[in-house]
């Protein structure tokens, strides 16, 4: 079950009205029941990696806390981790990295014992596994206490809002959320709904209308000449903010609406003017995930290096995500490439913030667009190895954007009328939000005429130009 | 709290039910007004023509057969039903929604894509407008999804993505500079490259419903009387194997009913100046083609 899917809006009304009338004490049941329901809808199979996964932390996790010997608590986390990981490796990266084996001995007139193989990625694994290592690393680091109750402890790696695509959720967050379910709050449901009917927005009026560009584009590489390729290019970011962003938004509501807080997931990121802060905006549990086990942990240890060793840990962290992203060199291309943007940010950051206090730059308004300028082409140049197919396909992409003169595809021009519509409108939000935030309050509105007015425009809008047949979340490849 | 939430909640649903209703309405009022365009063929197939000769199929009926040849020549009247992206599915429930009107003397076939794919029963919201009006089709529109009878209490959802579509097939300018003759649409321009090959059935996985819809197709066509032929019309691309060719093939066969594959004719493989691109001939294509169909259908109604 997916968030459009038509299953989901009959689910959910369902699933409220049953959690509000239980007993509170049996909620976190009711709620554990939902989401192995919910996964289950996608490929039954795939619950067991969730109990695998839930048995494996739970019983490992009490072993390291009745361990007082430091030694073994480590076997237990590098154990834990380790299992944790194998699916992960198992669904995401054996078929990859067995494929290349065969085609690299096959070039030596070698054969490899395994033939060539394709699995079916369980869908939101790469979320799920990272959450739990999140979950196990601060037991191990006492950070939190170990959960006891393998049910609530199960709820937290499946629970169905977050589990496709995140926000890669934290135990400190969610444990004692989870475990003290709160009363019916009509401020939360209201928020909650406001978030969900947002993210409805981004997802099928603007990320579902400029996907079919973009995919129409992409997957004639080709066939296209630069300045069409450059225009998808430029328009494939704001798909993914539309995409991931509206699929968080989903998210967040639709735990609010149980009263649950989840994490900020995006805050306007095109509007950073560096990548050091477009990077504070974007897939913000992500990396903040990533900041506290791994470039944290890689930055103190490489701290004799000074500047070089944060320059080293960005490298290693970026590295990682591009992994975590997909097992191709596409993605690694793309992570080293925002490991190079953020290092060469570490290495000029004190010059160039003694420039900007010299000149009074940071308060004028052309220097701040130019920075969210050239932030978003930074950004955009590498997203092209994040949607290309394969790295000649991204080298592909780039030749042509130089070289193949010609006019612009269209396609259709209603299709593009309609996502430059959204996109205009989840900008001009997003741009009151960040610079006028006490102005334009529509969903926020003290008048409940107006209120009513901006909810019902946009549910019309959605049904006037929402993409109903579109794709799935960009993010359930990961 | 709960009462608040359910109150406002209510006001909310029924501010939309009236927008909802108020612009669905305004839009249905508009889309079947329209002059041009590919709603206006698709009204004018399923709920005005009294053509004797009807040419269905997906883009490449829609583009391939001109119907002053086949009015010239075989002293008919034509209708082009043939609508871009549109397979067979979208072509079975047309027919049956003309056959309930009257029933045509000949009908061709332009028939292909019977495999699974994707997104292909998306395909079918092309009928939505008509779901209300025409009880015939409504078993082909619920393949979308089992939900399609609910999701089409809104009067927006058979119009969604269509409000530029039929703000334009409202404009007599659209319908001057894209003149509509009988359904044909010509194409024009020439397919710059030569010939390639063209291997990609490797994945062809039959779809149950669209060989079914094909047969029922063929039976009803020819249990109202009329002569029917299904062809596959030519293409600029070789091929060791085209599983679309095979399938139309041996259902066409088992129905008893003509099939002609024009995709190995050399009077087309040799000539990239007629088409358009590798799947679709231009109008000078179209115009050759047309004849080439017509002495074949002489041929077979009088062979029958």
């Amino acid at each position: 079950m997916v968030f459009t899917s038509f299953n989901f809006l009959l689910f959910f009304p369902g699933l409220i009205a049953v959690y509000f009338l239980t007993p509170i004490r049996f909620r976190w049941p009711v709620l554990l029941i939902a989401s192995y329901f919910f996964y289950i809808n996608i490929k039954p199979v795939f619950a067991l990696l969730l109990v695998y996964i839930s048995l494996v932390t739970y019983l490992l996790t009490r072993l390291m806390e009745k361990t007082e010997v430091e030694s073994k608590r480590k076997t237990c986390l590098l154990i834990n981790i380790t299992l944790i990981l194998l699916p992960l490796i198992f669904f995401k990266y054996f078929s990859v990295i067995n494929n290349y084996l065969i085609n690299f001995l096959a070039i030596r007139d070698l054969r490899w014992p395994l033939p060539e193989i394709k699995l079916f990625l369980p869908i939101g694994i790469s979320f799920y596994t990272f959450t739990t290592i999140g979950y196990i690393v601060d037991v191990y680091n006492e950070e939190i206490e170990v959960e006891k109750n393998i049910g609530i402890l199960a709820l937290f790696v499946s629970f169905f809002p977050l589990i496709l695509s995140g926000p890669i959720e934290r135990a400190k967050n969610m444990l004692p959320q989870l475990k003290a379910l709160n009363k019916f709050d009509y401020h939360m449901v209201v928020q909650g709904l406001k978030l969900m009917l947002w993210g409805y927005f981004m997802k099928l009026v603007v990320a579902d209308r400029i996907g079919i560009y973009v995919d129409a584009i992409y997957n004639h590489i080709g066939q296209h000449n630069g300045k069409t390729l450059l225009f998808a290019s430029v328009l494939y970011p704001f798909q993914v903010y539309a995409d991931l962003g509206g699929y968080s938004l989903i998210a967040i509501g639709t735990a609010r609406i149980l009263g649950i807080q989840v994490m900020q997931n995006f805050k306007r990121p095109f509007f950073a003017t560096s990548m050091s802060e477009f990077w504070r905006r974007w897939h913000i549990s992500l990396i903040s995930w990533l900041t506290d086990y791994i470039y944290t942990p890689l930055s103190f240890a490489f701290r004799k290096f000074k500047v070089w060793g944060i320059v080293i840990a960005l490298m290693i962290t970026f590295f990682i995500s591009g992994i975590w992203h997909g097992a191709a060199l596409t993605f690694v291309v793309w992570g080293i490439m925002q490991g190079v943007f953020l290092s060469a940010e570490a290495l000029t950051n004190k010059r160039k913030a003694l420039f900007e206090k010299k000149h009074q730059l940071n308060q004028k308004a052309w220097y701040i667009f130019l920075g969210i300028c050239f932030t978003f082409i930074l950004f955009a140049a590498s997203q092209i190895f994040g949607r290309a197919e394969s790295l000649n396909s991204a080298l592909q992409v780039y030749r042509r954007i130089f070289t193949i003169p010609g006019a612009l595809f269209i396609g259709s021009p209603a299709y593009l009328i309609y996502s430059f519509f959204g996109l205009v409108m989840l900008l001009f939000k997003d741009f009151s939000d960040e610079f006028m935030p006490s102005r334009f309050l529509l969903f926020e509105s003290k008048h409940k005429f107006i209120r009513v007015l901006a909810y019902s425009s946009i549910i019309i809008l959605i049904l006037l130009i929402g993409v109903f047949d579109g794709g799935q979340f960009i993010y359930f490849q990961f | 709290m709960i009462k608040k939430l359910i109150l406002n909640i209510s006001i909310v649903a029924v501010v939309v039910f009236v927008l909802d209703f108020a612009i669905g309405r305004t839009l249905r009022y508009f889309y079947f007004k329209e002059t041009s365009g590919q709603h206006f063929r698709t009204t004018c197939s399923m709920e005005t023509t009294e053509a004797d000769l009807l040419v269905f199929g997906s883009s490449r009926a829609n583009h391939h057969y001109v119907p002053e040849i086949f009015e010239d020549s075989l002293k008919t009247t034509f209708y082009n039903a043939g609508r871009d992206g549109n397979g067979i599915l979208f072509q079975t429930a047309v027919l049956k929604s003309v056959l309930t009107r009257y029933f045509p003397k000949v009908i061709i076939l332009d028939a292909g894509g019977f495999n699974k794919e994707k997104d292909n029963y998306d395909r079918l919201s092309s009928l939505l407008p008509y779901y209300r009006t025409h009880k015939e089709i409504r078993s082909i529109i619920e393949l979308k999804s089992p939900f399609e009878k609910i999701k089409l209490l809104s009067q927006i959802y058979p119009f969604n993505s269509q409000i530029i579509a039929i703000a334009t097939g409202n404009l007599d300018f659209f319908a001057r500079s894209k003149p509509d003759n009988k359904g044909y649409v010509a194409l024009h321009g020439e397919w710059p490259a030569e010939i390639s090959y063209n291997d990609a059935y490797s994945a062809y996985e039959v779809d149950a419903n669209k060989i079914f819809a094909l047969r029922e197709f063929i039976n009803i066509a020819k249990k109202s009387g009329a002569k029917i032929f299904v062809i596959y019309s030519p293409v600029f691309l070789k091929f060791k194997k085209n599983l679309d060719i095979e399938v139309g093939n041996d259902v066409c066969s088992f129905e008893n009913v003509p099939y002609w594959d024009f995709s190995r004719d050399t009077q087309f493989l040799s000539n990239r100046h007629l088409f358009q691109d590798r799947s679709h001939l231009n109008h000078k294509g179209a115009t050759i083609f047309s004849k080439l169909i017509v002495t074949k259908i002489k041929q077979g109604i009088l062979v029958n």
